[in-house]
């Protein structure tokens, strides 16, 4: 991250990413759309494809320095600073917290932008899972059968991302086949809709 | 965290604070309860009400509207029978409602005022109109200057409970009746959330704890994990109309049988219901408006009720990642309605895990709300933990078709914010309607609609091409505001949400001016303890001066002076606050010379290179004071960085 800018108590020269200043420990206000977007760069790691070691704990010790609790009796600007700097944090941690979400920030990190297009093939299957699971919803089948297919399917196509990512293949082809996470995802809910709404 | 300290003139505004008490209070559907961390660091509920800490939450408003005709309590829990209509119990339920609501339609005795505002309005006696923030704000201001007696300070911050499922309109209804109560509500708190910080702290335990929280007219579920003095809710969920006074009515329904229905007869058999269902946890049968009824019976009428609860467990239990409760380290229960030996029964089913109940069931909220309170005043809190909080259901906007699109999910860690763009659809279109939703249904009808605003000026373009950007922003409260934003020209509209069927401004300040009006003895408590602190910064601000300054007085003048502040002290001592303030005003005309000289002196020797505050760190003039509080009034509003949106801080 080259993006740096001064503090504006000390003057010291701060980077973008960092939420507080290491020279004055003053919070900063956070950085301008479009810097500092490094959404591994907010809790201190470099971008990768797995979750980062001590995600977990590296949230909630920076949790514990922005959140809006903590600058209850500061000033408003403080207070300010606090609630953008902690909704910047909140919004990392969810992104690297999800391995699909992770993956597409990693592929938006490496210049993929843009909702790619569905292979013809890949929606004509979906259309059948769906048919499926609405025929075994109506026999009242078990759906656990099904579940177990589409999980798999989900599975083995973030091992494929993980490949394209790791190995300098083609991007773009990742990027699409993340994409079908979302409708992997949307199935599973369904199903497991129907168990909890028991 | 000392409460009785009085604060030295000249030190930072933080510790001035301390002469007053920050207060977590548990606003509840049937009781109201407040506490506070005391020297010992440990939260205690005072007892407000007849030496009981739980005060009804039950407002009788009597004839004549003048002082002392509204009655809150216990009190007006015994008129309740004879003045069905004029005695509003359980108004948690109306808050944030619209009168169009079923939940305002259900059983209930009250007569209720036709109006378009769209909110729920009370007539009462001497066709007197209120609705359900004024009579809250009776409650928390009954809470506020009983606590206030007991522990001879000022209590003017509070930490206010809400139930964990309540949307944006009926948080909004809360903060506002803090508000009306003269309290600034330093942070909205999810009950069950306050619970496990009540819960957590005693037992210093680490895990993933369930809270079930059964009130008086709430039913609450969080899944909380506790992990390095953080507590992180996973998830809640809820039933915002689901709580012991259903169980009273269900029970009410059998002792009314086929009798005729007056408004009388309907309070009479609630009241014998809740009576019932309380000896009912401790004996097997009781008697019930002239008539035996048996726990078998009881159990019979409430079990539905009780596995309504079951849904909101399972789903909040799938959402937190543990779909079938495995790996839960134990389940907190919270609300007198946990009591019902049925209810336990079923926790027990639910769970497969013995509950947690050691703190009572009642006072669990209040005291970890006291803890909140205290973390976020005190300088160095008594117990260092932070809570992180999230939404309790899912925020969108209408979009084309009336579907729904949510911007930001249900259990989202709060506080977030998330942008959506949205384009034209007609050529040559300049304004676009946006509607905010809450929720978790597709289509916009099954939602509650929270506002509606249009964003006007948009260039007329080709469709498609002019670029709007919603931004939603949920602050650490729960609370919503929307900015909406065309890209090219900037244009931008920036609303904190106001429930579509919520309170206008004008029916804030009118609650506000009523306030005044109707609470003359309140203001009378309100003035005596302003003036006794007045008195007491005055005499230490006086005492210092004379310490300092002393040499510009001649011994005549220096013996005005303490004669004055020690008339000041006997007036201090005394229940007349105009007397107290009389003598103040004497203390400083007594005073202005010797003022004046110290401020001169100040001047000469700011003027010889030091500066005056190194000389006169006495506290602020009350003009200095508004000016600060202006500037951080001005800064609060001023807009943020381009692109992003204004933060409305209360």
């Amino acid at each position: 991250m080259a993006t740096r800018s001064k503090c504006p108590h000390c003057g010291a020269p701060v980077a973008a990413a960092d939420p507080i200043c290491p020279a004055c420990g003053k919070l900063q206000p956070p950085p301008p759309a479009g810097a500092g977007s490094d959404k591994f760069a907010t809790l201190g790691f470099d971008p990768s494809f797995d979750e980062p070691d001590g995600l977990d704990e590296r949230f909630r010790a920076l949790s514990r320095k922005l959140h809006p609790d903590r600058f209850a009796r500061a000033t408003a600007q403080e207070r300010r600073y606090s609630l953008e700097q902690t909704t910047r944090l909140n919004e990392a941690y969810k992104t690297l917290k999800d391995p699909v979400r992770r993956a597409e920030h990693l592929l938006q990190l490496r210049g993929i932008k843009g909702d790619p297009r569905m292979s013809p093939e890949f929606l004509e299957q979906t259309m059948d899972d769906r048919e499926k699971l609405l025929e075994a919803k109506l026999s009242g089948q078990p759906l656990d059968a099904l579940a177990a297919g589409v999980r798999e399917k989900r599975d083995q196509t973030l091992r494929e991302v993980r490949h394209l990512v790791e190995n300098g293949g083609d991007l773009s082809h990742a990027a699409e086949l993340l994409a079908r996470m979302r409708y992997y995802a949307r199935y599973l809910d369904e199903v497991e809709g129907r168990s909890a709404e028991l | 965290m000392s409460l009785f300290q009085i604060s030295e003139p000249g030190e930072s505004r933080a510790k001035q604070a301390c002469t007053t008490g920050a207060v977590g209070i548990d606003l509840g559907t049937t009781n109201s309860l407040i506490a506070i961390v005391l020297a010992d660091g440990k939260p205690h509920a005072l007892a407000v009400d007849e030496g009981s800490t739980l005060l009804p939450s039950v407002v009788h408003y009597g004839a004549g509207g003048g002082p002392g005709s509204v009655v809150i309590g216990r009190p007006a829990r015994r008129l309740a029978g004879q003045f069905p209509r004029d005695t509003i119990a359980s108004v948690k339920r109306f808050m944030g409602r619209s009168s169009a609501d079923p939940e305002t339609r259900r059983l209930s005795p009250y007569r209720f005022a036709q109006g378009d505002s769209g909110v729920v309005r009370f007539v009462v006696a001497g066709g007197r109109v209120v609705n359900p923030v004024e009579v809250s704000a009776e409650v928390l201001r009954a809470l506020r200057t009983r606590a206030e007696e007991r522990l001879g300070i000022k209590v003017n911050q509070a930490v206010i409970t809400v139930p964990a499922y309540f949307d944006d309109a009926q948080r909004q209804a809360t903060k506002e009746a803090g508000r009306l109560a003269g309290l600034e509500v330093l942070r909205l708190l999810n009950e069950p959330t306050a619970a496990a910080l009540a819960y957590g702290l005693d037992k210093r335990s680490q895990g993933t704890f369930a809270v079930y929280d059964l009130g008086g007219g709430t039913f609450d579920i969080s899944i909380l994990q506790l992990h390095e003095g953080v507590f992180e809710v996973k998830a809640v969920g809820g039933d915002s109309a689901l709580g012991g006074d259903d169980f009273d009515r269900a029970l009410a329904e059998i002792l009314l049988g086929g009798q005729e229905r007056t408004p009388h007869k309907v309070r009479e058999a609630i009241d014998a219901a809740r009576q019932a269902k309380e000896d009912l946890t401790r004996i097997d049968v009781t008697d019930a408006m002239g008539g035996p009824i048996t726990r078998t019976q009881l159990e019979a009428a409430i079990r539905p009720l009780i596995e309504k609860t079951g849904g909101p467990v399972r789903r909040a239990l799938r959402d937190a990642g543990a779909p079938d409760g495995k790996g839960l380290d134990g389940v907190i229960l919270v609300g007198g309605s946990t009591r019902v030996p049925a209810v336990r029964r079923y926790v027990r089913e639910l769970f497969g895990l013995e509950p947690l109940a050691d703190i009572d069931p009642d006072e669990v909220v209040a005291l970890g709300a006291a803890v909140q309170a205290d973390l976020l005043t005190s300088e160095s809190p008594q117990h260092d933990v932070l809570l992180l909080d999230v939404t309790p259901l899912s925020l969108g906007l209408e979009t084309m078709g009336g579907l729904v699109e949510k911007l930001i999910l249900r259990n989202t860690t709060i506080p977030a914010s998330a942008t959506q763009e949205f384009t034209t659809f007609a050529d040559g279109q300049t304004g676009m309607d946006v509607h905010v939703l809450q929720g978790e249904r597709e289509l916009v009808q099954d939602n509650r609609s929270l506002a509606k605003f249009t964003l006007a000026g948009i260039p007329p373009l080709p469709a498609g091409l002019a670029r709007v950007a919603v931004t939603f922003q949920v602050d650490a409260d729960g609370i919503l505001s929307v900015t909406a934003r065309e890209q090219l020209t900037g244009v931008s509209q920036t609303i904190t949400v106001k429930p579509s069927h919520g309170l206008t401004d004008e029916d804030i300040e009118r609650m506000l001016l009523a306030s005044i009006e109707h609470a003359e003895e309140d203001v009378q408590a309100r003035l005596l303890i302003d003036n006794r602190v007045e008195a007491q910064r005055i005499l230490k601000a006086t005492e210092k001066q004379l310490e300092s300054n002393g040499d510009l007085l001649s011994a005549e003048e220096r013996q005005q002076i303490v004669d004055q502040m020690a008339a000041v002290r006997a007036a201090a001592g005394g229940k007349d606050h105009n007397v107290i303030h009389a003598q103040i005003e004497k203390l400083d005309q007594v005073s202005a010379d010797f003022a004046k000289r110290v401020m001169d002196r100040g001047i000469e020797r700011a003027l010889k290179g030091h500066s005056v505050a190194e000389f006169d760190q006495g506290e602020l003039s009350p003009h200095a004071r508004k000016a600060y509080a202006a500037l951080e009034a001005e800064e609060t509003a001023s807009p943020a960085q381009p692109g992003s949106t204004e933060h409305p801080v209360d």
